[in-house]
């Protein structure tokens, strides 16, 4: 094997001969110079293989032919040797993408970029302090030199910048080494370390405290980082890159070292610093419109996080497992993708997220962007994501909220941004020249990086969490069908049907009829929902692969056996979910309100699962809830998170845009079938909460935002023009209705909450279809430019109608049903005073139904509809599966009524007696059957007798009409069904303010403000950032109080 | 020792404050340098012993008691190369400056100040 010692050794032979080998030409250099790398990498990758998995012990190399501590030693175990390896890769990668540009340079680019990486690996091994900061320095000045390899007067004044800042940290590191030798006597780390003893007082702390500070503030601490900014935007990508990731590496491996230095109780500052870092540079960074500083904030965030990881594992003592997953998680996700994100903006060259829509002409690389977006975000399944999930759950074991707390709201920040990012990428037109062909040489290293992020990411399932395999077929499916996409959609979307069965027969059976219930809604509801899809025409790309990822992990979320597993899902939904909006012609804000609002949810489950015990189970978790005790803490923060998917009040502003702007054979996956996830996160947490009820019951005020949620969204609906936002809103007021009922936590209102679920599934499915149909006729989503279409579509108006009687609750559909259980289960609790608001918001919803089937149906039929033909077959076929299925449990209502029956006896005591077709309640009993007969009865006597006698009526036809005088300017707007309901409207007075969506106009102003007041301590001169540093170096030690 | 110690720190700080206050960016690498040497200072004093002499075996130092008689080498030795390395950031620094001014014809520092927030 060979002795790492020859890295050193072979760089600087090589980096002194490249001078006179160059004399034979920059080929022969070149070569010199990535042999030498890839040397590098060779011997790093034995070294982790031995370590890693050989198991061999690490290795101590001396220098001179002395032992430590007389002599210089170096220390290779298999953290330094993954750090290394993970480095030297990095560094070859960039010299990769730098080809060109070390083709041209001066040979002095070439040997600068060499001791830089021999700089590097020093750093990493030794275990000397004045070595430490030979290293230190050799890296610095060979990354200056670096920086002013684009010769602009940019990166010229960026590295002037750099260097003062530099320049007086290796000297307070300086400073700090030699009073540590003054006081111990000694330089080696080793030897400090174990007598550490000898600066327990006040000078020794301080000293200490020099020397890591100075190493922190090479990490970029908020707000002793201009200067960093500034070098992260000037500087040519791929040395941005070694930059960001390889120099960080090496830096915070020195900060690993050095840290059991300070004592225990001082570490906490380090942790808070880390934090403040994080919380800070995220919030900042959603001003940032420039790709590259864009990047840099978030860089010097994550390093911050990986700064309060590293403290806080190292004050807590904790498992090296824990660790690793945590603090390495975090380090491994911002190494490789950062390092990637850095060498795309090299290749698209465009200085404003605005202008990134060119991404779009290279497919490939747009991928590898979105892969290394995904992963920076903290989103599953990259290291990220695993690596909050366990901060989360340490952070509450200690206690340590305000850090949990800023530490997601940092994570939402830098969301925000990073999708805002990839929304410009996605949607942004672009009329301009089309992107160059990118070099193999700059692909190339961006490819590997994402490979082997996904590696990682696959093998923290497989090794770290041990996954079931039906965890990974969201992801899976993705890859799948992007394999597949040279097929037509409608084959596609035959494969996706048929992927959806098999999915569910292995599923099937399911441990409880629940879980079957979720089932049926989940899984084969969104299979005959995709027939609907095969409408489309073409390839379709990027579209099924992500139908299915949503399909799967609501699949998932019903067996899901842990926790985790059903965050997991959980956040894979939320992913596909958030693609399928932004595919839509304008999705691009509402996606971006839409993964917001989600993630802000996620966050808040995330902290709620924190609180949790680890399940270990081979139920599914959704069984076992019962037996676990929810901490109140939690439930409430899981209850909000729930609640945002269900766009209950409040948290309902991401709803009309999602769906509105979603593809129109989309949004009935959405309003239907996904909405319901947030029903089931309820169930999963009242189940937990019946069995285990607390003095204080979040679920008597959930009882009241349901409510709220009910009236708000019918009143909402009533107003709107666009259909499809008038549906979203009717989701909304629906969900209320469902989320008070499961509040009640009672027998009867669970029955309610679960045939309403079901019920819901079943009408807003049909109704979506059928106005998905309209719209893709009629080409419009305003319904005062339609009408009388009752003719030209009958089977879309069938559909309407039996769909808006189920909404409304009238008889004899099942709608009647559903209220009367909601009604019975409200009294029966007492709950009056909600039974009314439910009540006068079912009189509402009656306002915006009518409006919806008589301004599109109804009425006279618009000139440009001469031609409209029904809805394609595709479409008509879910509506009239899911008109079966109403008029099943409509007619026969014990169809459903046994089994919700059976579901909820499990969790409480039955209230109601099933005899027949006769449901009793305390209240009263309901025939469903009877009362479909007779209201038939009532509706054919008349029919007969107006088919009958019903001779005399003349037909008003379009020239019945006349404008008197004159003909307005916009016919349109003269008809009634435009601006329908402007009378209520105006009675409502003050409360059409739309408060909701002015309060978090002002949270994204107010966040904009500070975020904007905050960088303006960045003032571009090198000088305030020397003392900022000054200044930060004084009140860290102020707050580490010695 | 201490005397040359305080002057150690004293130099420290004024070339801190020369950095923070002059505008002029050869003045601000002067102060760099007067840090330097501030620090090199400092370095010295504390391996110096009073009445050692030079860590150099020769007549003056006893072979067997050498240990008690010489001043501690290793500072003199760190300093060496913390001179050497003080002596590259400073070089650097100034090729930087030049080339700064033959981009922007100008020497203070707040013209250099397009990069921010």
């Amino acid at each position: 094997m060979v002795n790492p010692i020859y890295i050193l050794i072979l760089s600087l032979v090589i980096g002194f001969l490249l001078t006179i080998i160059d004399k034979a030409g920059r080929k022969l250099s070149l070569f010199f110079l990535y042999g030498v790398l890839s040397f590098n990498v060779a011997v790093m990758f034995i070294w982790f293989y031995q370590f890693a998995f050989v198991g061999r012990a690490s290795l101590m190399i001396h220098t001179a032919g002395f032992i430590a501590p007389i002599s210089i030693n170096l220390k290779l175990g298999l953290l330094e040797a993954f750090v290394l390896l993970l480095a030297n890769l990095a560094g070859l990668m960039s010299a990769m993408f730098l080809f060109k540009k070390l083709k041209e340079t001066h040979i002095s680019g070439l040997i600068l970029y060499l001791v830089l990486i021999m700089g590097v690996n020093g750093l990493v091994m030794t275990r000397d302090l004045f070595n430490m900061f030979v290293f230190i320095e050799i890296l610095s000045i060979s990354t200056y030199a670096l920086i002013s390899i684009d010769e602009n007067k940019r990166s010229f004044s960026a590295g002037f910048k750099y260097m003062i800042a530099g320049g007086i940290t290796s000297t307070f590191f300086l400073l700090g080494i030699i009073f540590i030798y003054y006081f111990t006597g000694n330089l080696n780390l080793d030897t400090v370390l174990g007598n550490s003893s000898m600066l327990a007082m006040k000078t020794g702390v301080f000293s200490i405290f020099l020397l890591i500070v100075s190493i922190f503030i090479e990490l970029k601490p908020f707000p002793a980082n201009g200067w960093a900014l500034d070098v992260y935007q000037a500087v040519n990508s791929g040395i941005t890159s070694v930059i960001a990731v390889v120099n960080s590496a090496a830096i915070l491996f020195v900060f690993y070292k050095i840290l059991p230095l300070l004592p225990d109780q001082y570490l906490m500052v380090f942790v808070g610093a880390g934090i403040v870092t994080f919380l800070f540079s995220n919030l900042i960074g959603i001003k940032q419109t420039d790709p590259k500083r864009l990047l840099g904030y978030s860089s010097i965030a994550q390093m911050g996080l990986v700064v309060a990881a590293i403290s806080y594992t190292t004050k807590l003592n904790i498992s090296q497992d824990l660790v690793f997953i945590m603090a390495g998680g975090i380090f491994i996700n911002h190494f490789l993708a950062k390092a990637g994100l850095f060498w795309i903006t090299g290749i698209i060259k465009r200085s404003e997220i605005k202008d990134w829509g060119i991404l779009r002409n290279n497919t490939p690389l747009l991928l590898l962007f979105g892969v290394l977006l995904f992963a920076l975000a903290g989103l599953p399944p990259f290291p990220g994501f695993w690596a909050k999930w366990e901060m989360a759950k340490i952070f509450v074991s200690n206690n340590l909220y305000v850090g949990l707390a800023a530490v997601l709201i940092g994570s939402l920040f830098e969301a925000f941004y990073l999708f805002r990012w990839f929304g410009y990428a996605i949607k942004n037109e672009r009329k301009e020249e089309s992107l160059k062909p990118v070099d193999f040489s700059q692909l190339f290293p961006v490819a590997v990086f994402v490979l082997i992020t996904l590696l990682t990411s696959v093998w923290i399932m497989i090794r770290v969490y041990a996954f079931d395999l039906i965890n990974f077929l969201p992801v899976a499916a993705v890859f799948g069908m992007y394999l597949l996409n040279f097929l037509k959609a409608k084959l596609k979307a035959v494969l996706a049907i048929i992927v959806v069965i098999l999915y569910g027969y292995s599923i099937y059976p399911l441990e409880t009829a629940l879980q079957s219930l979720f089932g049926i809604i989940f899984v084969i509801g969104s299979g005959i929902m995709i027939i609907t899809t095969m409408n489309r025409k073409g390839k379709i790309s990027g579209f099924y692969g992500f139908l299915l990822m949503m399909i799967l992990s609501m699949g998932n979320l019903i067996i899901a056996k842990s926790f985790l597993s059903f965050f997991l899902n959980w956040e894979f939904m939320t992913i596909a979910a958030y693609l399928l909006i932004l595919r839509g012609k304008k999705g691009q804000v509402p996606a971006l309100t839409f993964i917001t609002f989600s993630l802000a949810g996620a966050y808040l489950m995330l902290a709620g699962f924190g609180f949790m015990p680890n399940v270990l189970s081979s139920n599914a978790i959704i069984n076992t809830i019962g037996s676990i005790e929810i901490p109140l803490a939690a439930m409430i923060l899981l209850l909000l998170g729930f609640l945002i998917k269900s766009a209950s009040f409040g948290l309902h502003i991401w709803i009309p845009g999602a769906y509105a702007e979603a593809e129109d054979d989309v949004t009935p996956f959405f309003a239907s079938i996904f909405s319901k996830t947030g029903i089931f996160g309820l169930l999963l947490v009242a189940i937990s909460f019946i069995k285990h009820s607390s003095e204080f019951n979040p679920f008597y005020w959930l009882g009241w935002l349901g409510a709220i949620s009910a009236i708000v969204g019918a009143f909402l609906a009533t107003f709107q023009e666009d259909v499809k936002k008038l549906m979203a809103y009717s989701s909304m007021s629906q969900l209320g209705y469902i989320i008070a009922s499961v509040s009640l936590l009672s027998h009867l209102g669970w029955i309610s909450a679960l045939y309403l679920t079901l019920n819901h599934f079943m009408f807003k499915a049909m109704i979506f279809v059928a106005i998905a149909g309209v719209i893709h006729r009629t080409g419009t989503r305003q319904m005062y430019k339609m009408g009388g279409l009752i003719k030209k579509m009958p089977i879309s108006y069938i559909t309407v109608l039996i769909g808006i009687i189920a909404v409304s609750g009238v008889p004899p559909l099942s709608g009647f049903g559903s209220k009367w259980l909601l009604y019975s289960s409200m009294l029966e609790k007492g709950w009056y005073l909600q039974a009314g608001v439910f009540f006068f918001a079912s009189g509402v919803s009656f306002l915006y139904l009518y409006r919806m089937i008589h301004t599109i149906f109804l009425g006279q039929l618009k000139y440009e509809h001469q031609n409209v033909k029904e809805a394609p077959i595709y479409f008509l076929i879910p509506q009239v599966i899911f008109i079966m299925g109403i008029m099943a449990i409509s007619m026969f209502p014990n169809l459903i009524i046994k089994p919700l029956n059976s579901i909820v006896g499990n969790y409480f005591a039955s209230t109601i007696m099933i005899d027949g077709y006769n449901v009793t309640s305390s209240l009263g009993h309901w025939n469903g059957n009877m009362v479909m007969m007779v209201t038939m009865g009532v509706f054919i006597v008349p029919l007969v007798f107006l088919i009958l006698f019903n001779g005399r009526t003349q037909k008003v036809k379009q020239f019945n009409i006349v404008f008197a005088a004159e003909r307005p300017e916009s016919p349109q707007t003269t008809h009634f069904a435009h601006n329908m309901f402007s009378h209520y409207y105006k009675a409502l007075g003050g409360l059409t303010k739309p408060r909701i969506q002015n309060f978090w106009n002002s949270v994204s102003e107010w966040s904009n403000a500070i975020a904007g007041l905050f960088r303006q301590i960045y003032t571009g001169n090198g000088q305030t950032y020397l003392l900022h540093i000054l200044l930060y170096i004084v009140v860290l030690y102020i707050f580490l109080g010695v | 020792m201490i005397f040359s110690l305080i002057l150690g720190f004293i130099l420290l700080i004024i070339g801190l404050y020369g950095m923070l206050t002059q505008k002029n960016l050869i003045k601000i690498v002067i102060g760099f340098s007067i840090v330097d040497t501030g620090t090199h200072i400092i370095i010295v004093s504390i391996g110096y012993l009073r009445g050692k002499t030079a860590p150099i075996i020769d007549n003056a130092v006893d072979l067997a008691n050498a240990a008690k008689q010489v001043v501690d080498p290793i500072p003199s030795a760190l300093v060496l190369t913390a001179i050497v390395i003080g002596l590259a950031v400073t070089a650097l620094m100034l090729s930087f400056i030049i080339k700064l001014y033959h981009k922007n014809r100008s020497l203070s520092i707040s013209d250099y100040q397009e990069l921010k927030w």
